[in-house]
């Protein structure tokens, strides 16, 4: 189904504000792949469902990966049991979400640097876990791939795909919603509220500032990287440890299949076609705060090397931007009582570890096995409310999937092609039409600029915004009936926030862009000396969204 | 195959078309040298509103830049105002003034007259077209903004509302209010700046545009509206709308290259060089100096097929700075000089060229060449790298155009700047 | 899901594209019709969205391939090179239409029409005929079609003696299709010219430069074409000999186009490339070196001249008018207007003439204000168009040359 020919936007709005206090049968706390996903589930289960998240949905780790559908093969070695499940998923995935997804296959290849001896050892597990992998000659990986480096000494292709994050994520909160789910982002959770030793709910802020109290029978914490923090306000412990991993974007696919290093997994050992781009990943670093870190030029430098093994000139690339992401690594203190070892993520009934009712986490997992993480917690939240409900997520395609035709490249140009004189093209690098972009501002309470780059890719291509931002803050202004000062500060929040994923790697072409970007905002417009009227929006709250980077 | 020669095929190569170079290229032919401008493309002064922003701030706001100057040279000596006196900046204002031609520019440097933004904001700008000049908030009375439908790159309510505050805020209040024009557009829903110039020098869209500008209008009003009054018949455009709404009009820049103003100024002097006999290579680039024993005799240039040594007496190097490409930097963040090599200031690699707050003073700003007094590139040492090349425009480092509104006012008087220097020598 | 692209220095080219939408302001096609989107959008914007999955953006098709975007282009984007790449991988998935298989191939119309020139002449002058044409191949039936010469240049060059005052120097002159088969005339004011200056002209067996192939995206044809047309010139090419061409658009091709578009890698063409000049540029060069005869008579005349998109491909500058400076009373006036319209066999399509000759009005309404006696204009398809166009005889720069030599 094309981008915007939406039948569900009669539906009117996805995302709300919470008026007042609320009640519901289970409560999800994080709005990632995850959050969603048990909301999605819960809500076709027949259980009233809230979600809550403290920024944008898919501003965790969810929005901040390169978008790799695994078939499973990196982990054919280290990790049969996730492999297993990466296939099996996979597989569901490109039935319930075709829409979402763009079949772009991947290879594995051993590079220079890999150790020859691997490439049997994968062949060999990918056998063992179902993961279909072929060998194929390195003269077709390259007559396929013609950026290929071309020491590559094996090839084989597997079922890789890629997911666009936040269309999945948005897309599943879609349909949540027409279940009858509330879905609340930029609500934070304060406290979470407990009678003797069971959850009863949460006190959450709203974006005005008010704070809401929210009842639930099931508190679902889906916090990823936060799922300690959550847990510790009921009382609970969950240890996350925060692994730490940045990725670059390329201005333009320097491949079309995902390419993967025939290798146990490693840095910098995939370069990933996810939309208009190609992304190189990524690093691993511990952290302790999800929401304060670094980017460094080490790591930077260590991506373009990666770059450059897979992709010979890589590092001549134009690079879009640089950001990062952190994975929430969960380490479990009391295996044996919880944990399932037939998964690789893990379902926590707090009742059980910490003497705390009506409280689950799960954590764990990977983007590719969110539904089937949904899918065991949403039955944990069955047995816990005491009903058998069975979960329809393996098989009921979400939104604009119905025809299980996967998304293409040359969707929106296909599209653009059909309203070349009928309709404005406001960002002009993504192909993002004026029609499209009313509809997803409609859609939400209050959109930032930022909001809308997320769900639309506005602002994504090579101008960072540069061309698109005046034009899309005039019709939010016009059609959120904002003051010129909301409009104002949504339009310099962009332009900060885009500058904090550029200006560590600016050079070459997109410093070229960036000073073309600067001329625009500054020289023309002037935004230096805009006046200043209203005060700040309670827009500024929420999860830090990139990283203080520095040239270190 | 010509290069036995000794003496040089042309007087003057000038590298690059944006507005120092064309300027430049201009005064040098039109005093009677044999001038080649060679342009890898067009210049980016049709990506510009084309307003000569001299000096706007400080960071303080300067409300006479003439004044202003020599101070913020005294503070800032590797500025390349440093390099520029008052008189040759008065001189140079005049010249343009006495060359664009199809339009007159309006005002002085001694005076900042303060223009409206595509955002509302109040701009400092010393000379400007006569279409926009009626715009100047410091005089202005009561405005309404007339957006065009299908013009996405113009936001008549932004432009309103802001305007009302940003005036308020500076003690004097203009009261300002938008509509949208819908005029006929041939069934296209997305039509560009330039498409818009080219229907507004036809009489039938004019008068569709006047008829609901009059029927929009109220009280004393005048008019905004967005640049595209027409290119080539800017002018005639103009006054029309003028006469046929009975108000002053005036045009605000667009964000969004291309610039309708910056084309009817890029194409003007064009036609003055090529009239002047001045010859135009695009679509060639300088790939070094050509040498002879250490002394520059001419350039380097890339065409089809071949790089060919020109030779000639002088070179104009203006080939802009780091968004046109005259100034580079490296993923390792080494910043260089494109056309013939020659030293940049720059924070080098290593060194941070860039800070985490988008509105900081970046280092990396600043990059391109010294000068010398005369404009001529200098080494580390200080002294001229070749005797015989100017710098004129943004390839020269110190300054920061977008935050001081300087940028045209730096290109129009280095070029002026470099042309008096090759002339004298000419003698 | 395979990349069809050629890879190599076009695509990434689009990498230095920063927006500014130069290349859009100017397009002389988008400035005339909305069914193109213009260069930027349909080069190296729409670039981004190629590669896997079959192509979907026809308004592809309606980029002239003038190269104007490229020239315009500040940043060094291979624009119209990354249209021409895209079109030819969308009509090669569509299918070629058999007009496009026919107008491309300049060499196969030559031999088939020279035979019977009276009558392939009066059927493409005859109304009824150019209707059936229109509605079986597809060419509009005003579009601007030369006439044949009923003899090749070829022909001529092959029983042309050197003159005894020819000295050692050797020069190549690569005629193209349109002197061969239409302009021989052309081909003779050449020789002549270049005998003038002292040099011995050699006329190998040559060939199509394949061009009109190329800019109808049938790209393995083209390669051969050229491949051929090198192979005849490459052995002067490598003893260092000048090649010279009168036409500025087959001199493009094989200074650029060829290695950048086709991407051919080719050793042999990159030697040849480097050794081919366009006529004008050649004789300017003579003329800076002191080496070219400058004994020409008054010509009291004005003459228009106008670049075409090609010959600024070049990069050149304007040598044409260098050389007509040169002439004693010779009043010119140098056109300023982007093109022609023809841009090679674009204009002559049924779909795509009005377009064409609306992007040719400018220049057409110049040349009528201008009154000259002669438009100049360096390549034989914007000569028919401006002809067409205007009414008024068109001619080579060497031509003028030519008679101011007093050689005719």
């Amino acid at each position: 189904m094309e981008e915007g020919r939406d039948p569900h936007v009669r539906l009117g709005r996805v995302a709300a504000t919470a008026s007042a206090a609320a009640e519901c049968e289970v409560l999800v706390i994080g709005g990632g792949s995850t959050g969603v996903g048990v909301a999605r589930d819960a809500a076709m289960r027949g259980f009233s469902t809230i979600l809550v998240e403290r920024g944008d949905l898919a501003t965790g780790t969810t929005g901040r990966f390169h978008g790799l559908l695994h078939s499973g093969g990196r982990y054919a070695v280290k990790d049969p049991q996730a492999a297993r499940e990466c296939i099996g998923e996979n597989i569901i995935l490109r039935r319930i979400a075709a829409d979402c997804i763009e079949d772009t296959g991947g290879l594995f290849v051993t590079t220079p640097i890999d150790d020859p001896q691997y490439a049997d050892r994968f062949i060999a597990g990918c056998q063992d876990t179902g993961v279909p992998a072929e060998e194929i000659p390195v003269a077709e990986a390259l007559r396929r791939e013609p950026r290929l480096n071309p020491r590559i000494t094996r090839a084989f292709v597997v079922p890789d795909a890629t997911a666009d994050a936040w269309k999945t994520v948005w897309t599943c909160a879609r349909s949540a919603t027409e279940y009858g789910a509330r879905i609340l982002p930029y609500h934070e959770v304060v406290a979470v509220t407990k009678d003797g030793d069971q959850v009863t709910g949460i006190l959450a802020r709203r974006p005005d500032g008010e704070q809401v109290q929210i009842r639930a029978q099931v508190t679902v914490n889906a916090a990823g990287a936060w799922a300690g923090r959550i847990a510790a306000l009921a009382g609970c412990q969950v240890n996350i440890s925060p692994g730490k991993g940045i990725m670059m974007a390329t201005n333009h696919r320097l491949v079309q299949t995902v390419v993967n290093r025939c290798e146990m997994p490693a840095d910098g050992d995939i370069l990933v076609p996810i939309r208009t781009v190609s992304v190189i990943g990524t690093t691993d670093i511990r952290t302790e705060d999800p929401d304060h870190w670094e980017i460094t030029r080490a790591e930077i430098d260590q991506m373009l090397e990666s770059g450059e093994n897979l992709v010979p000139g890589f590092t001549a690339a134009r690079m879009l931007r640089v950001w990062g992401g952190v994975r929430p690594l969960f380490q479990d203190h009391a295996p044996a009582d919880t944990r399932d070892v037939t998964r690789a993520h893990a379902v926590l009934d707090h009742r059980k570890r910490d003497g705390v009712a009506a409280f689950l986490t799960i954590t764990g997992g990977k983007f590719c096995t969110f539904r089937l993480m949904a899918q065991d917690v949403v039955d944990t939240v069955c047995t816990v409310l005491g009903t058998t409900r069975a979960s329809r997520t393996a098989d009921e395609p979400l939104p604009d999937s119905q025809e299980r035709r996967f998304y293409t490249l040359g969707s929106r140009l296909a599209e653009r092609e059909r309203t070349l004189t009928d309709e404005q093209l406001i960002c002009e690098c993504e192909l993002v039409r004026r029609g499209r972009l009313e509809d997803e501002m409609s859609r939400r309470p209050a959109p930032s600029l930022d909001d809308l780059r997320r769900a639309l890719r506005l602002g994504m291509g090579p101008c960072q915004g540069g061309f698109c931002m005046y034009r899309a803050a005039g019709i939010l202004h016009q059609l959120k009936h904002l003051s010129a000062a909301e409009a104002d500060q949504a339009l310099v929040a962009f332009l900060e926030e885009r500058w904090k994923g550029v200006y560590p790697l600016l050079h070459g072409d997109q410093l070229r862009e960036a000073w073309l970007d600067d001329w625009i905002f500054q020289g023309v417009l002037d935004v230096e000396h805009l006046p200043r009227a209203a005060p700040a929006l309670p827009r500024e709250a929420g999860p830090r969204e990139t990283a203080t980077g520095r040239a270190t | 195959m010509n290069d036995q020669l000794s003496a040089p095929a042309v007087d003057v190569i000038v590298l690059g078309a944006g507005m120092a170079g064309l300027v430049a290229a201009v005064r040098l032919a039109e005093a009677g040298l044999r001038v080649t401008t060679v342009a890898k493309g067009y210049g980016s002064l049709r990506l510009s509103p084309a307003t000569i922003d001299i000096l706007g701030y400080r960071p303080d706001p300067v409300d006479s830049p003439a004044q202003a100057l020599p101070d913020f040279a005294a503070a800032h000596p590797e500025h390349p105002y440093a390099r520029i006196s008052p008189a040759t900046l008065a001189e140079a204002v005049q010249w343009l003034k006495e060359h664009v031609g199809t339009y007159a520019y309006v005002g002085d440097p001694d005076t900042n007259m303060l223009l409206p933004t595509a955002l509302g904001v109040p701009r400092p700008s010393a000379v400007v077209p006569e279409t926009m000049a009626a715009g100047d908030l410091r005089s202005a009375g009561p405005l309404v903004i007339a957006g065009i439908g299908v013009l996405k790159d113009f936001h008549p309510a932004l432009v309103a509302e802001n305007l009302e505050a940003a005036t308020a805020a500076r003690g004097r209040a203009v009261k300002a209010r938008p509509v949208l024009l819908n005029p006929p557009a041939n069934g296209q829903a997305d039509v560009g700046a330039m498409a818009l110039a080219r229907r507004f020098e036809d009489a039938a869209f004019r008068r569709a545009v006047a008829a609901e500008l009059r029927a929009a209008v109220a009280g004393e009003e005048a008019i905004g509206l967005p640049a595209v009054l027409g290119l080539d018949q800017a002018r005639s455009v103009w006054t029309e709308l003028q006469q046929a709404t009975g108000r002053p009009v005036f045009e605000i820049p667009t964000p969004v290259p291309p610039s309708v103003p910056g084309m009817r100024l890029a194409r003007a002097l064009q036609d003055r060089l090529r009239r002047a006999g001045g010859r135009f290579v695009l679509g060639a680039e300088a790939a070094g100096p050509e040498l002879r024993h250490s002394e520059l005799v001419g350039v380097r240039i890339r065409a089809a097929a071949r790089v060919t040594p020109r030779t000639c007496r002088w070179v104009v190097l203006a080939t802009g700075g780091l968004s046109a490409g005259g100034i580079e930097v490296d993923v390792s963040g080494t910043a260089s000089e494109r056309a013939l090599g020659l030293p940049v200031h720059a924070p080098g690699p290593g060194e941070a060229g860039f800070l985490p707050g988008y509105l900081s003073d970046h280092p990396m700003e600043t990059a391109g060449l010294r000068v010398d007094s005369s404009l001529r590139p200098v080494g580390p040492d200080g002294e001229p790298v070749y005797e015989n090349v100017y710098a004129a425009g943004a390839v020269i480092g110190g300054a920061r155009p977008w935050r001081e509104k300087s940028g045209d006012g730096i290109s129009l008087s280095t070029g002026y700047l470099a042309a008096e220097a090759i002339l004298k020598e000419a003698g | 899901m395979t990349a069809e692209h050629e890879f190599g220095i076009i695509r990434d080219s689009l990498d230095h594209c920063v927006k500014c939408t130069i290349c859009e302001s100017a397009c002389p096609v988008a400035a005339v019709t909305p069914l193109f989107p213009g260069p930027k959008y349909v080069g190296p914007q729409a670039e981004r969205f190629r590669g896997a999955g079959p192509s979907v953006d026809a308004s592809l098709d309606y980029c002239s391939s003038c190269g104007i975007c490229t020239l315009a282009c500040p940043q060094g984007v291979h624009v119209a090179e990354i249209n021409s790449q895209a079109r030819a991988v969308m009509k090669n998935q569509k299918g070629m239409p058999l007009r496009d298989q026919i107008i491309s191939r300049t060499p196969v119309q030559g031999r088939l029409g020279t035979p019977v020139a009276p009558l392939a002449n009066f059927a493409l002058s005859n109304r009824f005929a150019r209707l059936m044409i229109e509605k079986v191949v597809g060419v509009h039936r005003d579009a601007a079609v030369p006439k044949f010469a009923g003899h090749t240049f070829q022909r001529w060059a092959r029983r042309h003696a050197a003159p005894a005052a020819a000295g050692t120097k050797q020069v190549v002159y690569f005629h193209g299709c349109s002197t061969n088969y239409f302009e021989p005339g052309l081909g003779r004011m050449t020789v002549a010219v270049l005998e003038h200056n002292g040099f011995r002209v050699v006329v190998p067996p040559q060939g199509c430069c394949g061009l009109p192939l190329q800019s109808n995206g049938i790209f393995d044809a083209a390669r051969g074409y050229v491949r051929q047309l090198v192979s005849h010139l490459v052995p002067y090419a490598r003893q260092g000999d000048v090649i010279v061409a009168t036409s500025t658009s087959c001199g493009l091709m094989l200074k650029r186009e060829a290695i950048e578009i086709l991407g051919v890698q080719d050793e042999d063409l990159r030697t040849v490339s480097t050794q081919t000049y366009d006529i004008c540029e050649f004789l300017a060069d003579l003329h800076a070196a002191g080496e070219l005869k400058t004994d020409f008579r008054p010509v009291p005349l004005t003459v228009t001249y106008h670049a075409p998109c090609q010959q600024q491909g070049h990069n050149m500058g304007k040598p044409a008018l260098d050389l007509l400076d040169l002439i004693p009373e010779l009043k010119v006036i140098e056109l300023d207007r982007a093109c022609c319209g023809i841009a090679g066999t674009y204009g002559l399509k049924r779909e795509k003439y009005d377009i064409a000759m609306q992007v040719g009005s400018g220049l057409f309404d110049d040349i009528r204000a201008a009154q000259p006696d002669q438009a100049v204009c360096d390549s034989e398809t914007c000569r028919w168009q401006i002809s067409h166009g205007t009414g008024r005889t068109s001619v080579h720069p060497v031509e003028v040359l030519y008679r101011a030599y007093g050689l005719g």
